[in-house]
């Protein structure tokens, strides 16, 4: 008897181990999101999923040949979830950072939203150069990313800095600021309003990695190495064959991969 | 005004479906973890006034255990813990067996389990508010400890513990709010989504503020026909 417990012992634990060579053949692949950040993940009041995160995800499906489901979950547990095996991928404008490194995988970025700048409509400003800027009155959300860029490539305008975009958007409609430079979806979301009538986008600016960091990934456990490197591969291919720009310009008016 | 309670409509143009779908999951799984709180609270609580040490010892470090953690922690640890312990488990013999556990079932272990650490003290300062004599008398009439139990002591533990009691299932229903971590979509979930969707978070969360009283105040009426109902064998003065 303990013998043949032994043997099942030793079975099991072979099991075991050649389960974990084996790669997974993936055909069905539940993504989780959140549904609550629009446009780019929401749920519509008809109960539909939609936004620029779920089209993405749909597209990388199709071009990776699996089926994919859909799973929300709300933000707060969607690590976790993702790690206790509820779904597979997290498609949820995640950004990579080295603290989520630590716990899950990231893919390539599919998008990082650049800076822009905004300006009156009448502005005589035409590009957004560190001469050209030189001197103007410029308006940033202080200890932010776009205030440390401003300072990085614009440093010889006189930069002010403000507690939250609500009070840089009001100089620059009044006329107290020339420009100001923020995340361009914050930017253009403001001047579809009747509040941003005032201003228009200048120009979006080249995101740069150590300043913006490296934009938003598809995370996956840290085994499952295989399903991140045909997600990468994805990414790439949709971005070559013009599938990727179809979904873009359904939802912006720019190019929101970044470079 | 009017584009506001628009938004409340139900069908597809409005918020008013999904809302009242994350109340009735609210409701019913308050009401699904009330009765296994209330039993392994009861249980605890005997095992707390029990003559066996272990069985003490065992019934308080629950209660330790389970008063002393966050409830959101616990939520965490039944339904992501539990899942990943399982799965090991089960993996270990079937290794391509995928197994899950259900969130509303998750959040209904997690709860009542959280309920009955608070109930079985209620329970027990109810037992110690129950005279010995009531036992004497229940076996000088000749009950049997089960009788004596279920005929002598339960209808007036039931009217002792009730306010706490009551106290306990506000907040478990409250409680719940919690679940949308564990993928549960509740009244917070839904109202929260609906707030960041049309941009109107003021007036979703006071719905949800609203609902939640609603909830309670149906809540202390019942409770008041309950205690009515207790104390129907007491002179009225």
């Amino acid at each position: 008897m303990r013998l043949i417990m032994r043997i099942a012992a030793v079975a099991a634990i072979t099991l075991a181990a050649v389960s974990t060579v084996q790669a997974k053949e993936w055909t069905k692949v539940r993504i989780g999101t959140e549904g609550a950040y629009p446009p780019f993940n929401n749920l519509e009041s008809n109960g539909d999923l939609v936004g620029f995160d779920i089209d993405i995800a749909n597209a990388l499906c199709e071009e990776m040949k699996v089926e994919c489901v859909f799973v929300t979950q709300d933000w707060d547990g969607i690590i976790p979830g993702l790690l206790a095996d509820k779904f597979d991928a997290i498609i949820a404008s995640m950004s990579i950072t080295d603290e989520r490194k630590e716990k899950v995988d990231f893919s390539k970025k599919y998008y990082n939203t650049p800076p822009a700048i905004a300006v009156p409509k009448d502005s005589k400003l035409t590009e957004a150069s560190k001469e050209a800027l030189a001197g103007i009155q410029f308006g940033a959300q202080s200890s932010t990313t776009h205030s440390n860029y401003a300072e990085a490539y614009f440093g010889d305008s006189d930069l002010k800095l403000y507690p939250t975009p609500d009070e840089y958007k009001l100089d620059l409609a009044n006329g107290r600021l020339d420009a100001a430079i923020d995340d361009v979806v914050v930017l253009s979301d403001w001047l579809a309003t009747d509040d941003g009538a005032c201003c228009k986008i200048l120009t979006t600016l080249k995101t740069d990695p150590e300043i913006n960091g490296e934009g938003a990934g598809i995370a996956v456990r840290k085994e499952d190495t295989d399903l991140r490197d045909k997600l990468t591969e994805a990414i790439a291919t949709i971005r070559a064959n013009g599938k990727y720009k179809e979904i873009n310009d359904k939802y912006f008016e720019f190019d929101v991969y970044g470079e | 005004m009017e584009d506001l309670f628009a938004l409340l409509a139900f069908g597809d143009n409005g918020w008013g479906d999904q809302i009242a779908s994350g109340v009735l999951l609210t409701v019913s799984l308050a009401l699904a973890s009330l009765p296994f709180g209330l039993i392994i609270g009861f249980l605890l609580a005997l095992a707390k006034k029990s003559e066996e040490a272990s069985l003490r010892t065992a019934a308080n470090i629950y209660t330790t255990i389970f008063r002393g953690l966050p409830e959101l922690l616990t939520l965490f640890l039944v339904y992501y813990g539990g899942q990943i312990l399982v799965q090991q488990a089960v993996r270990f013999v079937f290794p391509d067996a995928r197994f899950e556990i259900n969130s509303f079932v998750a959040g209904m272990i997690a709860l009542s389990f959280v309920f009955a650490s608070y109930a079985s003290e209620a329970f027990l300062s109810a037992f110690r508010a129950i005279p010995a004599g009531q036992y004497e008398g229940g076996s000088a009439l000749g009950l049997n400890r089960l009788k004596v139990m279920q005929l002598v002591v339960l209808p007036q533990l039931i009217r002792l513990a009730l306010p706490a009691l009551g106290n306990l299932w506000l907040i478990l229903l409250k409680e719940t709010a919690l679940v949308s971590v564990i993928g549960l979509t509740d009244t917070m979930r839904q109202t929260g989504i609906a707030a960041r969707v049309t941009k109107e978070p003021f007036f979703f969360f006071s719905i949800a503020c609203l609902i939640y009283l609603v909830l309670a105040l149906i809540s202390s009426i019942g409770l008041n026909k309950i205690e009515a109902w207790t104390r129907r064998g007491e002179v009225r003065s």
